[in-house]
C-alpha cells in the first residue's frame, strides 16, 4: 500500500459513504448537502490520481453552481424541513432499488475488472497533469468540441428561460 | 366329454335364458334340459375318469413375451368327481327352482344367471391354467351377487348382496396379487408349469448360489392366495357376509352358499397343492384361520333363532374342515381328503337346504319359532332333513360321515408332522360334538311341537313369503319332491364313490372311528337334554341371543373399519383437490396477478414506471453485452 | 504508484448507487442528485483511464471537463422542467399518475381537471399550450400577432 493508495481509500471512501447517505436520507436538505460531501470525495480522488485541473473545476461547477442550483429548485418547490413525508418510500422498493444498482455495478465490475490484470492489480505510475498541457489540448486539439459545448451551454440557458416561464402567471408575461 | 361342451352349455343356457324373459315356460324348459344334458355329461365322465391330464383348449392361448398364457383345461380323477357334484346340484337346484320361484316375475332372470353361475364353477373345476381360474373366481363372485339380491325390492336383500360383494371383493385382492406373483414368477400362467416353477424346494450349493423357487416370496404369495380364499370360503375375518347372504332364495342358497362357490377356494387350493405344501407359513394362516372358524361357527349355529342362518353357519364351519384338510396334510398325501369332503358336502347340504324351503313353504317362513313341529305336517321334508342332519353330523357309513373320517385321518396323519395340524386336530374333534349337537336342535326344532313355556321367539324370518297361497304350495311340488328324494339316495349310498377309486386317501382307522361316534353321541345328549323344556338353542343362547345372530358383533366391525377407510379416502380427495390442486390453481392465479401487475407497469402511466423501464433497458443491454461478448 | 482496481471499485460503486439513487426517490429534484452520482463516477474512470489503459490522445483532463460542463447543462434544463411543472401541478410526485387528457370543458362549465389551468368562461386559457378552437377558427398555435 502506497501512500498515494491510502489517500485514495480515504476520499473514496469519503465519497461512497456521502453518496449512500444523499440517496437514502429521507430528508431532502440533507440529501443536497450529503451530495456536496460526496462530490468533495470524488474531487479529493480525482486530485489524488493527478488531475489537478479537474478536481477543482469539479468542486467550483458542481458543488458551486448544480448543487446550489438544487437547493434553489427544492425552496422553490417548497420541500419541507424535516422528513418528507409525502415523497416516502416503501422499503420494497428501497430494495429493489438497491438491487438495480448491486447488478449494475457488478456487470461494470464484470467488465472492468479484467483490465487490472490479476490479483491484486497491477500497479500504475500517476504522475500529476500540467496545467498548461490541458490548456494546449483543449484550446489546440479539442477546439472545435469546446465550441460546441459553448453553444450547448447557450442553448440550455435559453431554453431553461422558455421553459420556466410557462405557466407562469400573467403578471410576467409579456403584455401585448 | 370334454370340459369344453359342458361350460359352453351352461353359457348357451345362460344367454337363451336372458333373451327368453318374458316366456317362463321356454325358460323353465332350456334351463331344465341343458342343466340335466349338464350332469348326465359329468356322470358319464366320472364314469370314464382317467388320470390328470391337460387336454384341449377354450381359446387359442396368447403370447405376451416374458409370460405365455396358454389358457388350458384339463381334467383328472377328482376334478370329474367334483365337476360331476357341481352340475347334479345345479341340475337340482334348477329343477326345484320351477317349482320354489314358480310365481316369481323375475324367474327367467334367475335361471339364466344360475346356468353362468354354473359355467363359472365348471370353468374353475377343469381349469389348467391360472387366468381361467382367475375369470372363474370373479364371473362366481358377480353372480353371487345377483342371486343373493335377487329379490332386490327388500332393502334387507340388497344390503346383503352389497356386503358379500364386497367382503369377498377385499379379499380378493390378495387373490390377484397371488396369482399375478405366480404367473409372473414362473413366466407362464398353465397349472403345471407354475407348479413345476414353484414346487420344488430351493437347492443351495456351497458357494451360496440358490436355485429353484424363492421360498420367502413363494410364502408371501400363497398366503395372499390363502387370504382370497379365505374371503370366499367366508371364514375369518371375512366371515360374516354369508349368513346375511340367506336373504337370496333358498334354491341359490343350496347352489352357491352350500355347495359350490365356497367351496371354490378348496378346488384352487387342491389344485396348487404341490406348490401350496411347501409354504409353511400360508398353510399356518389358512390352518389356525379355519381352526378358530370351524369352532366358532359351530357354536354361533347353536344359537341362531333362524334355522336358515343355522344352516349359513354350518356351511361355514364344514367348509373350514375341509380347508382344514388341505391345510394340515403332509405334502405327500395330496389335497384329495379335502375335495372328497367338498363332494359329499355338496349333496347333504344342498339336500338340507332344499328340505329346508319345503318346510319353510309349509310353515309360512324359516324362523326357528315358525317351524316348530312343521316335520309333523310334512313327511318328505321331515325324512330328507333328517338324512341330511345324520349326514351333518357324520354319522358313520352315511356320505357325510366317511368325509369327515377321512379328513380326521388326513388331520391327525399332518399332526404328526410340522405344520397346524394338532391345532386342528383339537379344534376339529371339538367341532364334531357341536356340529352333532346343533344337527340334533335343528331336528328337535321340527320334530317337537310348540310348547307352551317356549318364550316367543321375534327374530325375523328371513325367506318369509307370507303371500304365498296353499294352492301354490301344493301346485307342482312333484319334480321338487323328485329332486329331494334324489338327493336324499345320494346321501345315504353316496360313499361308494370310493369304489371309483376317484380320490387317493389316507387310511381311515377304526379307532377314530369309534372316537368319532363317541363324540357324537355327546353332542346329541347335550342338545337332548338342553332340548327337554323347548329349543336347545334358546335354552343354550339365553339372554345373549341377539348376540348370536348378529356372529358377534362381525358386522359392526365391518362397519367401524368401512368408516375408517371412507375417512382415509376423504382425507386423501381433500389432499388432492386443496393441497396438490392448490399447487396448479395457484400457478394459474399466480399468472393472472402477475399479468395485471406488468400490464400496469408497463405502461408508464407514472413517470416512475418510466424511470424503471430506462434502468431496466440499460440492464438489459448491458447483461447482454457483458455475458454475449464471450 | 497506485493499485489500478481502487478507481475501477470507485467508479463502479458511484455509478450503482446513482442509479438505485435515481429509482429510489419520488421527489423529481432528488432523481438528479443520483444522475450526478452517475456521471461523477464515470468522471473518475475517465480520469484514471489515461494510466490505466495509456490513451493514445491525452485527454485524461479534458473529457471530464466536457462532461462536467454537459451535467451542468442537463440540470439546468432539468430544473427549469420541474420548476414549471411544479408551477403547473403543484406537486412534483414520480407517483402521480399520468394526467387523463379531458374533453375540451363546455364554455360556461369549469374544467375539474387539475392539469388544465381554469379558464373563465368565454375567455381563452392563459396557457399558450392549451388552444381553444371557436368554431370557424383554425386550431394551431397562435402566431406572433394573435391574441396570446
Amino acid at each position: 500500500m502506497t501512500s498515494h493508495d491510502i489517500a485514495f481509500v480515504a476520499t473514496g471512501v469519503l465519497a461512497l459513504v456521502g453518496g449512500l447517505l444523499a440517496i437514502t436520507t429521507r430528508q431532502v436538505v440533507h440529501a443536497a448537502l450529503w451530495l456536496i460531501v460526496a462530490l468533495l470525495g470524488v474531487a479529493g480522488s480525482v486530485l489524488v490520481l493527478g488531475a489537478e485541473l479537474v478536481s477543482l473545476v469539479l468542486v467550483l461547477v458542481y458543488v458551486g453552481a448544480v448543487v446550489v442550483l438544487v437547493l434553489f429548485a427544492l425552496m422553490v418547490t417548497r420541500a419541507p424541513i424535516g422528513p418528507d413525508r409525502q415523497h416516502a418510500v416503501g422499503w420494497v422498493r428501497r430494495l429493489a432499488a438497491g438491487g438495480a444498482g448491486a447488478a449494475v455495478t457488478a456487470l461494470l465490475l464484470v467488465v472492468l475488472v479484467p483490465l487490472a490484470g490479476d490479483w491484486p492489480g497491477r500497479q500504475v505510475r500517476v504522475a500529476p497533469i500540467d496545467s498548461s498541457a490541458v490548456a494546449s489540448d483543449l484550446f489546440g486539439t479539442w477546439v472545435w468540441p469546446f465550441e460546441a459545448v459553448s453553444v450547448l451551454l447557450l442553448v440550455a440557458l435559453v431554453a431553461a428561460l422558455a421553459v420556466s416561464r410557462v405557466g407562469a402567471p400573467a403578471a410576467y408575461r409579456r403584455k401585448p | 366329454m370334454n370340459p369344453q361342451v359342458l361350460i359352453f352349455t351352461m353359457v348357451f343356457a345362460a344367454i337363451a335364458g336372458l333373451l327368453l324373459k318374458r316366456w317362463h315356460a321356454a325358460a323353465r324348459a332350456v334351463a331344465v334340459g341343458t342343466s340335466g344334458f349338464t350332469a348326465i355329461a359329468a356322470a358319464d365322465a366320472m364314469a370314464r375318469a382317467t388320470d390328470q391330464q391337460t387336454l384341449g383348449w377354450l381359446v387359442p392361448g396368447l403370447d405376451l413375451g416374458p409370460v405365455s398364457l396358454p389358457l388350458d383345461l384339463g381334467t383328472s380323477r377328482a376334478t370329474a368327481a367334483v365337476a360331476f357334484a357341481v352340475a347334479l346340484v345345479a341340475a337340482a337346484v334348477q329343477v326345484y327352482s320351477t317349482w320354489y320361484l314358480r310365481d316369481d316375475d323375475r324367474y327367467p332372470t334367475f335361471a339364466a344367471t344360475v346356468s353362468l353361475f354354473t359355467a363359472a364353477m365348471l370353468l374353475l373345476v377343469h381349469s389348467h391354467d391360472l387366468v381361467l381360474t382367475l375369470i372363474g373366481w370373479e364371473v362366481m363372485g358377480w353372480c353371487s351377487y345377483l342371486l343373493i339380491g335377487h329379490w332386490s325390492r327388500k332393502p334387507s336383500a340388497r344390503r346383503a348382496a352389497y356386503k358379500a360383494f364386497l367382503v369377498t371383493r377385499v379379499a380378493d385382492i390378495g387373490f390377484v396379487l397371488g396369482t399375478v406373483g405366480l404367473i409372473a414368477g414362473a413366466g407362464t400362467s398353465s397349472l403345471e408349469g407354475v407348479i413345476a416353477a414353484w414346487g420344488g424346494a430351493p437347492t443351495c450349493d456351497p458357494l451360496g448360489q440358490c436355485t429353484g423357487p424363492d421360498s420367502v416370496l413363494r410364502a408371501i404369495l400363497l398366503t395372499l392366495l390363502v387370504v382370497g380364499v379365505l374371503g370366499k370360503s367366508a371364514q375369518v375375518p371375512f366371515q360374516d357376509w354369508l349368513p346375511d347372504a340367506m336373504e337370496g332364495p333358498t334354491p341359490a342358497s343350496a347352489l352357491i352358499h352350500a355347495a359350490t362357490m365356497v367351496a371354490a377356494g378348496t378346488v384352487v387350493l387342491a389344485a396348487l397343492f404341490p406348490v401350496f405344501a411347501q409354504a409353511e407359513s400360508a398353510r399356518w394362516v389358512l390352518g389356525v384361520s379355519t381352526a378358530i372358524t370351524m369352532l366358532l361357527a359351530a357354536l354361533l349355529a347353536l344359537g341362531q333363532s333362524d334355522l336358515k342362518r343355522l344352516l349359513a353357519w354350518s356351511t361355514v364351519s364344514q367348509v373350514a374342515i375341509m380347508l382344514s384338510a388341505l391345510a394340515s396334510a403332509p405334502a405327500a398325501d395330496g389335497p384329495d381328503a379335502g375335495l372328497f369332503h367338498l363332494w359329499s358336502h355338496a349333496l347333504f347340504k344342498s339336500l338340507l337346504f332344499l328340505s329346508l324351503g319345503l318346510l319353510g313353504v309349509v310353515a309360512g317362513g324359516t324362523a326357528a319359532s315358525l317351524l316348530r313341529g312343521v316335520g309333523t305336517r310334512s313327511r318328505l321334508g321331515r325324512w330328507t332333513f333328517l338324512i341330511g342332519l345324520l349326514s351333518l353330523a357324520g354319522v358313520p357309513f352315511l356320505v357325510g360321515g366317511l368325509s369327515k373320517e377321512h379328513v380326521l385321518a388326513e388331520v391327525y396323519a399332518g399332526a404328526m408332522n410340522r405344520g397346524p395340524g394338532l391345532f386342528v386336530l383339537c379344534s376339529l374333534l371339538a367341532t364334531v360334538v357341536v356340529t352333532a349337537a346343533y344337527s340334533t336342535r335343528a331336528f328337535l326344532v321340527i320334530a317337537q311341537t310348540a310348547n307352551d313355556e317356549e318364550p316367543a321367539a321375534d327374530a325375523a324370518s328371513t325367506d318369509a313369503q307370507p303371500n304365498r297361497t296353499d294352492a301354490v304350495r301344493r301346485q307342482g311340488r312333484g319334480p321338487a319332491s323328485a329332486v329331494l328324494v334324489t338327493l336324499a339316495l345320494l346321501t345315504l349310498i353316496g360313499g361308494l364313490v370310493l369304489v371309483l377309486d376317484l380320490f387317493t386317501l389316507h387310511e381311515a382307522s377304526w379307532i377314530w372311528l369309534a372316537v368319532t361316534v363317541v363324540l357324537i353321541s355327546v353332542g346329541c345328549g347335550l342338545a337332548f337334554a338342553l332340548g327337554r323344556s323347548g329349543d336347545p338353542g334358546v335354552r343354550c343362547a339365553g339372554r345373549h341371543g341377539h348376540r348370536f345372530d348378529t356372529g358377534f358383533g362381525a358386522d359392526t366391525a365391518y362397519r367401524a373399519l368401512a368408516r375408517a377407510v371412507v375417512a382415509l379416502a376423504r382425507g386423501v380427495a381433500f389432499l388432492d383437490t386443496e393441497v396438490i390442486d392448490g399447487f396448479v390453481r395457484g400457478s394459474a392465479v399466480a399468472a393472472r396477478v402477475s399479468g395485471g401487475r406488468l400490464d400496469r407497469a408497463h405502461r408508464a402511466e407514472r413517470p416512475r414506471n418510466g424511470a424503471w423501464l430506462v434502468v431496466a433497458g440499460l440492464l438489459a443491454l448491458l447483461a447482454l453485452g457483458v455475458f454475449a461478448w464471450r | 504508484m497506485i493499485h489500478a482496481l481502487l478507481p475501477i471499485a470507485l467508479a463502479t460503486g458511484l455509478v450503482g448507487l446513482g442509479v438505485a439513487g435515481v429509482l429510489m426517490r419520488r421527489n423529481a429534484i432528488l432523481v438528479l442528485v443520483g444522475v450526478e452520482l452517475i456521471l461523477s463516477g464515470a468522471l473518475v474512470l475517465l480520469v484514471a483511464s489515461g494510466s490505466l489503459g495509456g490513451a493514445r490522445y491525452s485527454v485524461n483532463s479534458v473529457l471530464p471537463l466536457f462532461v462536467i460542463t454537459i451535467a451542468a447543462a442537463e440540470t439546468v434544463v432539468a430544473l427549469a422542467v420541474i420548476v414549471a411543472a411544479f408551477r403547473a401541478r403543484g406537486r412534483i410526485d414520480l407517483d402521480d399518475p399520468a394526467p387523463v387528457p379531458e374533453p375540451v370543458p363546455d364554455p360556461g362549465q369549469h374544467s375539474t381537471n387539475r392539469w388544465i389551468v381554469d379558464t373563465e368562461p368565454g375567455q381563452h386559457s392563459t396557457n399558450r399550450w392549451i388552444v381553444d378552437t371557436e368554431p370557424g377558427q383554425q386550431s394551431g398555435v397562435p402566431t406572433a400577432g394573435e391574441r396570446p
